[in-house]
């Protein structure tokens, strides 16, 4: 199944991405927003899973209605 | 955000939940090492914080997350091409209404065949700060996120 192999990656990337702990030297790296995509230009596209573990993507999603508002977040 | 996808559902507007990753992992809901921890702390995002609208899994190694630069809790408003037509580096649903209501008012003026023309511009926002309801947040992960968040500011 595409969602139990997204598990093999790399293994350095997932532990400092999946930080154990806030602390500056572990959050503040990943806090890229100055070099995120621009406004006015083409996103990039993403694989994603939905609850039932089913596959799909960003562009699925965006393609789907006029407009698509993405919050992005987690449960801490 | 929940209500304002309800409010705007008819007008063709979908809203989506990205899962990423423990901005303050805890004692009760630690740092992500599998997908299947993710999944299930995705489903408690739904059953235990009552997020109504889609939730959708980032991979492990946040690669959707890390592309669009990584906040913590941001928000973004496509077109139905995949072109970025708001970036918010926070979360505030008076900022994100606002965007919506004037992206269909220009929708309605091109449909009416107005020639319009785009530009950009580069502003900053408010937020009214909900301390309060943010240490709930940081509680709901443990004591450690608690501590961890007071050392860092």
């Amino acid at each position: 199944m595409v969602f139990e192999r997204n598990l093999t990656v790399n293994k350095d990337l997932l532990s400092r991405y999946n930080y154990d702990s806030f602390i500056n030297e572990n959050f503040q790296p990943w806090m890229n927003f100055e070099k995120s995509p621009v406004v006015g230009e083409p996103a990039p596209d993403f694989p994603l899973w939905d609850l039932d573990k089913q596959a799909c993507s960003l562009s699925e999603i965006w393609s789907a209605h006029l407009f698509t508002v993405v919050e992005f977040g987690s449960f801490t | 955000m929940n209500q304002l996808a309800e409010e705007y559902a008819d007008k063709k507007i979908s809203s989506v939940f990205i899962y990423t990753h423990e901005a303050h992992p805890g004692e009760h809901y630690p740092h992500l090492t599998s997908m299947a921890q993710k999944y299930q702390h995705a489903q408690d995002l739904k059953n235990v914080l009552g997020v109504t609208r889609p939730i959708l899994l980032d991979s492990l190694d946040g690669a959707c997350h890390r592309s669009y630069g990584s906040m913590p809790n941001m928000t973004w408003i496509f077109n139905r091409s995949g072109v970025v037509q708001y970036k918010g580096n926070w979360t505030d649903v008076d900022s994100v209404e606002r965007a919506l209501v004037h992206l269909l008012e220009i929708n309605q003026r091109r449909r009416n065949r107005e020639i319009l023309a785009p530009f950009k511009v580069e502003k900053l926002e408010y937020r009214k700060s909900d301390r309060e309801g943010f240490n709930k947040g940081l509680e709901r992960s443990g004591p450690k996120a608690v501590e961890e968040f007071k050392k860092a500011f």
